[in-house]
């Protein structure tokens, strides 16, 4: 590998459809994966909260079996699914525009430092301002504002990492040692992750007093797990694909 | 020569060509989870009470706002 590496004769850029392919390969895996984790795991979490609604003798006004729970689960399962695809296609055009400025000496590598930045921006930091609630937890009448709430937070991610990684670029091109570059990049981080949270508005719910603390964050860690699943699945699966097609290429 | 030795070799790796629909693909993917996941009946109308009660669970499980 590292032979590989010295070798003077420069390496060629994939193209991009072949590359497309094999992200979308290892979305459907990572979506496969997280969604058979929705199913042992956030299900579980998500069934407590719906026995509450049912003692409380409602449910959503408007989800009077319109689709039964066992159409649900499969719901469940296709939906997670369907996002891991969706996550794949955008990551890869993003990989595409940036892979000569990731670091990392292998695709597997550059691969991992990307899709950890995904897992970043579209899970860890919306689960810090907004962690996921249950059924049963939601006001229906303030989907509007958490909607707001949940874009603004992924639009301040995006924002974060391009900020972090453009001052990376600045440092590195003025010579500095990495450790330097590292310590800059993590302090920009924490302050933009603190700002985030700090003045994107909380969100408006209160959690009614019949609901336990358990049945929350039991669901909000297997929701954040899911979402691990997801993106470390995507990273492993995504780096062993194009690490294979660049050097094929 | 300082910079060079400890930075990665950013020149070996060759900048690649995206091409447009690079994009376009990625914002309707986007759009077509948006579709799964957001819409309550702005976009559908009545299909999308069907559509938004049969990828429930996947909205909440993924940490997206729901009613």
């Amino acid at each position: 590998m590292a032979a590989a590496l010295d070798s003077p004769r420069q390496e060629t850029a994939p193209r991009f459809a072949p590359l497309l392919g094999r992200f979308a390969l290892a979305g459907a895996v990572a979506g496969v994966a997280s969604g058979t984790w929705a199913l042992l795991v956030t299900e579980r979490a998500i069934a407590p909260a719906l026995a509450l609604e049912e003692a409380r003798g409602g449910g959503h006004e408007h989800g009077e079996e319109l689709v039964g729970r066992g159409t649900q689960l499969v719901g469940g399962f296709l939906g997670t699914v369907v996002a891991a695809v969706v996550f794949s296609v955008v990551v890869a055009a993003v990989y595409a525009g940036v892979r000569h400025r990731l670091p990392g000496r292998t695709d597997v590598g550059r691969v991992a430092v990307l899709t950890a930045v995904g897992f970043g921006v579209f899970a860890l930091l919306p689960a810090l301002k907004m962690p996921a609630n249950p059924p049963a937890v939601g006001d229906p009448d303030t989907v509007g504002t958490r909607t707001a709430i949940y874009i603004a937070v992924l639009g301040a991610g995006v924002v974060t990492a391009l900020l972090v990684s453009a001052l990376v670029g600045t440092l590195r091109a003025r010579g500095l040692h990495p450790s330097a570059v590292a310590t800059a990049a993590v302090l920009l981080t924490v302050a933009l992750v603190a700002a985030t949270v700090l003045l994107v508005p909380d969100n408006p719910d209160s959690i009614a007093s019949d609901v336990p603390a358990a049945v929350v964050w039991d669901f909000r860690l297997a929701s954040l797990g899911q979402l691990a699943v997801m993106w470390t699945t995507l990273g492993l699966a995504a780096g062993y694909l194009v690490d294979r097609l660049a050097r094929r290429s | 020569m300082t910079s060079a030795q400890h930075t990665t070799p950013r020149t070996a790796v060759p900048r690649m060509a995206v091409p447009a629909y690079a994009w376009a693909l990625a914002l309707l993917a986007l759009f077509a989870l948006y579709l799964v996941a957001q819409d309550n009946g702005a976009v559908l109308a009545s299909a999308g009470d069907l559509a938004h009660e049969f990828f429930h669970d996947a909205r909440h499980s993924l940490g997206m706002p729901c009613h």
